[in-house]
């Protein structure tokens, strides 16, 4: 060994941070430098073993940077600290409650970092984190923790997933939910969950478990977090995944671009390369197939024992001691599963009918569980009183208008589900009310009618019922549906499909000179279909990419005119009002049979599903548009998954002029316009856009904003000029606009 | 360009002299920052008004509070002040505090970066009477381990200055207190660098890090103390004083038909079953109790004894003040070879 020169720098009191540092650099040379700040450690651990409590500064360095310094060293000599892990557990564990907050926050953090050294193993980590978690009453101590530990699991499931490791960690979970039913300890257990439900780590049925036994529980708070977990944490799951994936997005040509502008340093092309390959692997993500995420409501074993065990247990029993908000938040699990599996709680539907009157506090919420509650399967004659007791309690003359809208509208929404709850003379009655003055109840009755001409035409009067659903009544296809009925299945969107296809063939069928209503030879249609069997094959129907198309002249469909029903197959609201009669007809009278010719006759390529799914989401967003703004549109686009809320049972009550302010009314016309910014002039929008990426005016913009004195010798000279000069300026000038520029436009 | 003229404004506005008026206070800097408060109140904490003078023994406890201070100098006084009432106080007379209450103030400042806090600390440990000093060597002893293997050379030298002082008073104690022996013998090896082959050396640059000037005396004097320390724990000299008393006193103290009753009674040493380590950590095989010198001697053959011939050799071969001192070791290692494992 080479005899090594004295720095000026190991001349000076040595520190910690240096001689990390040097190890870094050449672990094996400092080795009985390292071994005598071991021994230091390990007599500074003594000392603090022998009085944690009272452990006070010692000297210049102490307990504290002397752990940090081996922990960030320690991948260096793995047989001198064979044991320094286990010390940091111990130390952390026997005696979290005493240690000073600085030195517990170091322990944690240097029990991470030999994690990251491999040094530990991720499951003995979160068992020694777990535990203090849930234990120590230091508030910030529980934050560093709770975050320490979301990031170890999140980490260790990033490549794979670390099967055996979640499954300890959601046992121990379950554990801490399950085995002291009123302790609010479990509320970890649902912070931590539904993290990692959040960010899609955790999406099997043992999560759902967790949170099943947590909803059961007997403290308030947890109750609360399991239930609210049930209704909200699938959409958070959504949020955060379309925050990922529009968050940093890059735009490669830009970056390119300006790789070949700028000057090149090193750090720039780092950068641009960084960027890039973050791209890719964007890209390369996008390609993925997608991984099947059922929603938690979905996951659920035995949905009915759940049902059944929340409603006896937290709204049934006189013993539960919930108040009315919590209530209502378990009220609408409640109601969901009833609604989502098809559940029976009879007693349920009693239980409504104390809180359906107009005074009870949140009484739409009320209204809108029940709603959620019913299905097709639920018995008219439980249901029967209930629709009559709302229509006795809201619906009336003297009532309110928003107390009237919202029975009509709970009414209705109870109808959708169950038509059989309606009897013939509350309905007529109903109805009636379609010419009232105030808007909002004027709409609902109106949405209660045209539902009862599609399910029940011969309930309602004659004259009510419309030209099309009395036809359908006569020649015999439009009969009420009885009890326990099902329709056949059908793909969702396939007419939409099966449209554009048509369209399409007529298209080519123009363009190659023959009539559009022909018929063409199947073989040539076949082969096009197989040989877009691949949806990444195929560049002319994927040329849009994520794109949806959305119609702007979109014809706005709010009256329904006596005499013209309207057809309530799935037909997307925005290409009805295009459709002529004869196709509305056909439309209607085949509905089974275009079902069958479609999905019977060809197999569906990924590329036909694809176009399924864009068709889909267009007609969703076609929708959505402020246009098309009917409430049909609104009950046919309504996944079965979507809650249903008390604004919706509040219905058009907002629309009432009088009740609301100017600047509600302005909020709710600017409601469906997409981020409209104040108007400006199209030069002073494309200068802001300039401004905004950075690139400078144009040459008049910059003549223009001249010093005004740097510009007065040439305007004096200009006076001196003779009439020749003149002359031959202007000429040039002339010229020189012909031509476009000094430079000339060299296209011409 | 255009807007030039009004840049240059702007940038003049931020080097503009304030104006200052005759008879006006002066504006405030921009930055000011309003630190004034209002109080109904002002409460003085700890505010003590006596009219006689504290007694001696109190002024003795106050300063023993005054070791935790921040400044070197208020805590180096207080050290002397401790020294002075300890050294003068009437002979045969009780400390003004016991030792136990004293210590662990005392301990932390063995790690102290002040050096002159250190010398006057070991004057006052100096002062203390030995057989209190024995009950407490176990608490000592990690505070100067952590001392012998500081990052700084000082803390290093005074540490087994101490550590000198401790097996001068209480040797045995030293030697066979829990962590005691191999604990103490690795942090000698640190200190020296005899780890390993390559670092024991000559060649090698043997204190790498840290504040270097540790070339000649410090090495010299560490290595005098690994003398001392070496013949504590497994010189011959105790082994053979102890034995013949014993014979004499327990044949009288217990008349004839009582044999050897001094063995079944309760040692009057401190600790006496403090091998059996009832109520403190599990401890491993360096943290152990090493009580005879047939233990000390089995475990240092087995794990020092060529380290520390080799590293001697070394310190011979590098000759001068190094070579003598070495020889001091040497001739402790060789008496113990002779005596063997013991009787």
């Amino acid at each position: 060994m080479v005899k090594r020169k004295l720095g000026a720098l190991e001349k000076v009191e040595a520190d910690l941070p240096n001689l990390q540092h040097k190890i870094r650099r050449d672990p094996k040379s400092y080795i009985e430098d390292f071994r005598a700040q071991h021994y230091q450690y390990e007599s500074h651990r003594e000392i603090f073993m022998a009085a944690p409590s009272a452990a006070t500064d010692t000297g210049i360095i102490s307990l504290r940077e002397l752990i940090d310094f081996i922990s960030h060293v320690a991948d260096a000599y793995p047989e001198i600290l064979k044991d320094f892990p286990q010390q940091l557990i111990d130390m952390l564990m026997q005696h979290h409650l005493v240690l000073e907050p600085e030195l517990r926050e170091k322990l944690v953090g240097s029990l991470v970092l030999l994690k990251k050294k491999d040094l530990l193993d991720s499951a003995t980590l979160l068992q020694t984190l777990f535990p203090i978690l849930i234990s120590t009453p230091s508030k910030t101590l529980r934050a560093l923790l709770f975050q320490k530990i979301l990031s170890e699991l999140r980490t260790a499931n990033t490549k794979t997933k670390n099967h055996k490791l979640n499954r300890t960690m959601q046992t121990v979970l379950f554990n801490l939910v399950s085995s002291d039913r009123t302790s609010s300890k479990a509320l970890w257990a649902i912070k931590l969950v539904r993290e990692l439900w959040k960010r899609q780590i955790w999406t099997d049925a043992k999560t759902v478990e967790i949170m099943k036994e947590a909803s059961l529980s007997e403290n308030e708070k947890v109750i609360i977090g399991g239930v609210r977990f049930f209704l909200g944490g699938d959409k958070e799951r959504e949020e955060a995944e379309d925050e990922s994936s529009d968050d940093d997005a890059v735009d490669v040509g830009r970056i390119k671009h300006q790789l070949g502008i700028n000057k090149k340093t090193k750090k720039k092309a780092r950068v641009a390369e960084k960027a890039l390959t973050t791209h890719k692997k964007k890209e390369k993500k996008k390609n993925q197939p997608h991984a099947l995420n059922f929603s938690a409501l979905h996951l659920l074993h035995d949905p009915q024992g759940f049902a059944d065990t929340l409603f006896t247990r937290h709204l049934q029993s006189s013993k539960a001691k919930l108040n009315l908000e919590n209530k209502l938040v378990v009220l609408q699990l409640v109601s969901r599963l009833v609604g989502l599996h098809k559940l029976h709680i009879m007693p349920l539907y009693s239980y409504f009918q104390k809180f359906l009157t107009p005074r009870q506090p949140s009484v739409t919420s009320f209204l809108a569980s029940l709603a959620q509650a019913t299905h097709d399967l639920v018995p008219p004659d439980v249901l029967e009183p209930l629709v009559q007791k709302i229509a006795n309690e809201f619906v009336s003359e003297a009532s309110a208008g928003e107390v009237a809208t919202a029975g009509m509208n709970a009414i209705r929404e109870i109808c959708v589900r169950q038509p059989l709850a309606m009897n013939e003379t509350l309905l007529q009655d109903l109805v009636m009310y379609k010419k009232s003055k105030d808007k909002g109840v004027m709409m609902a009755s109106k949405g209660l009618l045209s539902l009862y001409r599609d399910v029940g035409a011969s309930m309602l009067k004659k004259r009510d019922r419309g030209k099309e659903a009395s036809m359908g009544l006569r020649s015999g296809d439009k009969l009420a549906k009885r009890f326990g009925e099902q329709e056949s299945g059908g793909i969702e969107g396939l007419e939409l499909l099966e449209k554009w296809k048509e369209e399409e063939r007529r298209k080519k069928r123009r363009e190659m000179g023959l009539p559009s209503d022909g018929e063409d030879d199947e073989e040539d249609d076949e082969e096009t279909n197989w040989a877009a069997w691949n949806v990444e094959d195929d560049e002319d129907s994927d040329d849009s990419g994520d794109w949806v198309n959305v119609q702007s002249d979109v014809e706005i469909d709010l009256s329904d005119s006596e005499d013209e029903g309207k057809d309530k197959n799935k037909a997307p609201p925005n290409k009805k009002a295009k459709q002529d009669d004869d196709t509305k007809k056909d439309a209607a009278a085949d509905a089974e049979s275009a079902f069958s010719k479609l999905a019977t006759t060809k197999i569906l390529t990924p590329a036909d599903l694809a176009k399924l799914a864009e068709l889909r989401a267009e007609a969703a967003v076609g929708a959505a548009l402020p246009g098309s703004k009917s409430r049909h549109a609104q009950s046919t686009t309504r996944h079965s998954d979507d809650p249903l809320t008390a604004e919706e049972i509040e219905g058009l009550a907002r629309l009432s002029a009088a009740k609301q302010t100017r600047e509600e009314r302005i909020a709710h016309a600017r409601e469906g316009k997409l981020d409209r910014s104040e108007h400006k002039s199209k030069e002073a929008k494309r200068k802001e856009r300039k401004e905004e990426q950075g690139k400078s005016t144009t040459n008049k913009e910059k003549a223009r904003r001249k010093n005004f004195l740097m510009t007065i010798g040439k305007a004096r000279s200009k006076n001196k000029r003779s009439l020749v000069e003149t002359r031959a300026v202007l000429k040039a000038h002339h010229d020189r606009q012909k031509r476009g520029g000094k430079r000339g436009n060299l296209g011409n | 360009m255009g807007s030039s003229s009004k840049r240059k404004k702007e940038k003049q506005k931020d080097f503009q002299k304030p104006k200052l008026k005759v008879g006006k206070t002066r504006a405030k800097p921009e930055n000011f920052t309003d630190t004034s408060f209002k109080s109904k109140s002002i409460v003085l904490n700890q505010q003590s008004l006596h009219l006689n003078a504290p007694s001696s023994n109190s002024v003795f406890t106050h300063n023993l509070s005054l070791l935790t201070s921040k400044s070197d100098s208020q805590r180096r006084d207080s050290l002397a002040y401790l020294t002075t009432s300890i050294a003068s106080r009437p002979v045969n007379s009780s400390l003004p505090q016991p030792v136990s209450v004293m210590l662990p103030s005392l301990l932390p400042l063995i790690l102290d970066g002040n050096t002159n806090v250190r010398t006057q600390l070991l004057k006052l440990l100096r002062t203390l009477p030995r057989h209190d000093i024995e009950d407490h060597v176990a608490q000592l002893l990690p505070y100067i381990r952590a001392g012998m293997t500081h990052l700084a050379a000082d803390i290093r030298v005074s540490a087994v200055e101490i550590l000198s002082w401790m097996v001068e008073a209480a040797g045995e104690q030293v030697v066979s207190c829990p962590g005691g022996w191999i604990k103490t013998l690795n942090c000698f090896l640190s200190v020296l660098g005899w780890h390993t082959e390559e670092s024991s050396k000559w060649s090698s640059n043997r204190a790498s890090f840290g504040k270097s000037g540790s070339q000649g005396r410090p090495m010299v004097k560490v290595l005098g103390v690994l003398a001392e320390f070496l013949d504590a724990g497994i010189g011959q000299h105790d082994a053979g004083d102890d034995e013949s008393p014993e014979d004499d006193g327990y044949s009288s103290l217990w008349p004839f038909p009582l044999s050897c009753t001094g063995q079944h009674m309760i040692s009057d040493s401190s600790a006496p079953y403090a091998y059996l380590n009832l109520f403190g950590q599990p401890r491993d095989e360096e943290g152990e109790m090493y009580e005879t010198r047939e233990d000390r001697f089995r475990v240092f053959s087995n794990r020092f004894m060529p380290v520390i011939e080799r590293g001697v050799k070394s310190a011979r071969e590098e000759g001068g003040e190094m070579g003598r001192a070495s020889s001091g070791v040497s001739k402790v290692l060789k008496e113990a070879i002779s005596y063997g494992p013991g009787a």
